[in-house]
């Protein structure tokens, strides 16, 4: 069953998407965004969690879709799946407790797991506004686990967030602006919070109690030092697993004549 | 039957004023009621109010066209064709409109509560987040919430009172004067056939105050009545229909055509500046009206959008927009 491929054979697409897969386990309710992790679910869906349920935001239940969607409120989600409604039964099924496991992403990462994806700069003065929350935030709350899949630069690693869009394991009381841990301010409603960080580099984790994030595996090649380097706050690599498993061959064959043919998502390893 | 409830698509335009405030059915790049959008544009509307459960390209081209002084939402992008809203940023950096920020969740649970005629609705989503910061009620700074049609508070926290779970966050009911919806199939009356995921389609119909149904096509009545269970807004909820086929183009309708993702590719790349939006404007909107832009786009294209009546989507269609 190892048939792990080669670093020639696969690219860092295919590597977080496998990683991401990883993440799922059998007969979880799992929230999906657009993109890569719509490949990786389906990818969990075809190898190790069949029995997966998989949630569309745009309101599609238990989607099986025979193709990959190119977003949430595509036609092509609706194929196969248990019901096909709207936002208020997703956002009303997961404040309800029932969704486990979401995926996210964002343009910046604080060592809380609080993510940004509204602003880059001072909200009041943007150099750059983003797309906006969308539903981070309330997948982030209302779900057991999250998993975030982002690019790893320094200026996205940061020690705090210009804009807390969606919430980490210390979160901002208001009025104040003080933090607290969210276990504090969700009450009943607190389930859990992020449960990893797949970037570009590595996979990281976060310590229940001290809500911070430290290094759990690194993407062959890379080393802890180099990391923890790329990142603007002081990045516990105490932890360190060793290097994140690669893509099997029999996942890449899925990946690229399966799920995601036409290289929308992820991009085929060009040959020689 | 009563008083026909047909119009045109310069009517439907005409019935939304400067200063209204207004959604839309759909979600992200999807079922976006676009001819209207276009005809809005050709006639210049000014100040509108943008409340939407989730923004999209329809929010670009009316805040590109400078139609728009408030956008009340969560998101506004192009999916997979346009990784932001580059006109929208634009805009907001130089200060030119007001953007209210809630979460995705936020905004469907205040659509429920003006749908269902409560002042708010309740729940636990974004605590801790910047969402409820203070400091950053833009409305409220700009001195517009008059309690009337825009609420007193951004949102207001509360503890359970009832079974003692803990903080909630209250989040008012979204006012809206003009809902206007791009749908599968309107009978005579106004009953509504949404085909596929009907997103927050009735909520938005119903919180409205009137309620202009735009529809690939019009359908007798008595044949929608005949499947009432498949059937979404009912008939005295739609004020106006009107008969547009491809009139969300470039957004995609399940069962009926695709995305066109490559025309959204060329929006977004071409618009990043307001020299570049007014260019794309020329070429598309002004001069045009829905004939000559469909003639404009061509059969090959249409044809390559449309969907395969089985899988209710194009298998023909370069999904990355290529």
């Amino acid at each position: 069953m190892n048939d792990y491929a080669l670093p020639e054979e696969y690219g860092l697409a295919d590597l977080l998407c496998c990683a991401a897969a990883r993440e799922v386990q059998d007969n979880e309710v799992v929230f999906a965004g657009t993109g890569l992790p719509m490949v990786a679910i389906m990818l969990a869906q075809e190898t190790h969690a069949p029995n997966l349920k998989l949630i569309f935001e745009a309101g599609t239940l238990d989607g099986r879709p025979p193709e990959i969607p190119t977003s949430v409120g595509d036609a092509r989600c609706e194929m196969g799946a248990s019901r096909a409604s709207g936002l208020y039964d997703a956002f009303s099924i997961a404040q309800r407790g029932c969704v486990d496991l979401g995926f996210l992403g964002g343009a910046e990462v604080d060592v809380y797991g609080n993510v940004n994806t509204t602003v880059i700069g001072d909200y009041l003065n943007p150099e750059l506004r983003l797309t906006g929350s969308g539903g981070n935030p309330d997948i982030n709350s209302f779900a057991r686990r999250t998993v975030f899949i982002m690019v790893h630069e320094k200026r996205r690693f940061v020690e705090n967030v210009s804009y807390i869009t969606s919430p980490g394991w210390l979160v901002k009381q208001w009025p104040g602006g003080d933090f607290v841990h969210r276990r504090e301010l969700y009450g009943s409603a607190y389930r859990g919070g992020p449960s990893a960080v797949i970037s570009t580099a590595g996979v990281f984790r976060f310590d229940e109690a001290s809500g911070r994030m430290y290094l759990d595996t690194c993407h062959p090649g890379k080393t802890p030092t180099e990391i923890k380097e790329m990142c603007q706050f002081d990045l516990d690599i105490s932890r360190v697993q060793g290097d994140t498993a690669p893509p099997t061959r029999a996942e890449l064959r899925l990946i690229h004549e399966v799920l995601d043919p036409d290289e929308i998502f992820i991009p085929k390893v060009k040959k020689g | 039957m009563a008083t026909s409830k047909r119009i045109t698509l310069q009517q439907a335009a005409e019935i939304i004023k400067d200063g209204s405030s207004l959604t839309f059915s759909g979600f992200t790049i999807w079922r976006r009621p676009f001819a209207v959008v276009y005809e809005l544009i050709r006639q210049r509307r000014k100040g509108l109010h943008l409340i939407e459960v989730n923004g999209g390209p329809q929010t670009e081209f009316l805040v590109g066209a400078g139609c728009v002084d408030i956008w009340e939402s969560c998101w506004v992008g192009h999916e997979l064709y346009g990784k932001y809203g580059a006109n929208l940023s634009r805009k907001v950096g130089n200060k030119e409109m007001i953007v209210e920020d809630y979460s995705h969740a936020e905004m469907m649970f205040r659509f429920a509560a003006g749908a269902a005629g409560a002042p708010y609705a309740v729940t636990q989503t974004s605590l801790g987040t910047d969402i409820h910061n203070p400091d950053y009620d833009m409305l409220g700074k700009a001195g517009k919430r008059d309690g009337n049609r825009i609420p007193q508070h951004k949102y207001v926290f509360t503890e359970d009172p009832f079974y003692g779970a803990g903080s909630q966050v209250l989040v008012p009911a979204a006012k809206v004067d003009i809902a206007v919806m791009c749908v599968q199939q309107v009978g005579e009356e106004g009953t509504v056939r949404v085909n596929g995921q009907y997103y927050s389609d009735p909520e938005a119909a119903r919180a409205a105050d009137i309620t202009i149904v735009m529809a690939e096509e019009i359908v007798p009545e008595e044949y929608l009545r005949r499947n009432a269970d498949q059937n979404t807004i009912p008939s005295f909820e739609v004020d106006y229909i009107l008969e547009c086929p491809f009139g969300a183009h470039p957004t995609g309708m399940f069962g009926r055509h695709d995305v066109d993702g490559a025309f959204l590719k060329d929006f977004y790349g071409r618009t990043r500046t307001q020299d570049g939006f007014d260019d794309f404007a020329r070429e598309w909107i002004h001069g045009h009206d829905h004939m000559s832009y469909l003639e404009k786009l061509g059969w090959s294209r249409m044809l390559g959008l449309k969907a395969n009546t089985a899988l209710n989507y194009s298998p023909r269609t370069g999904k990355g927009g290529k």
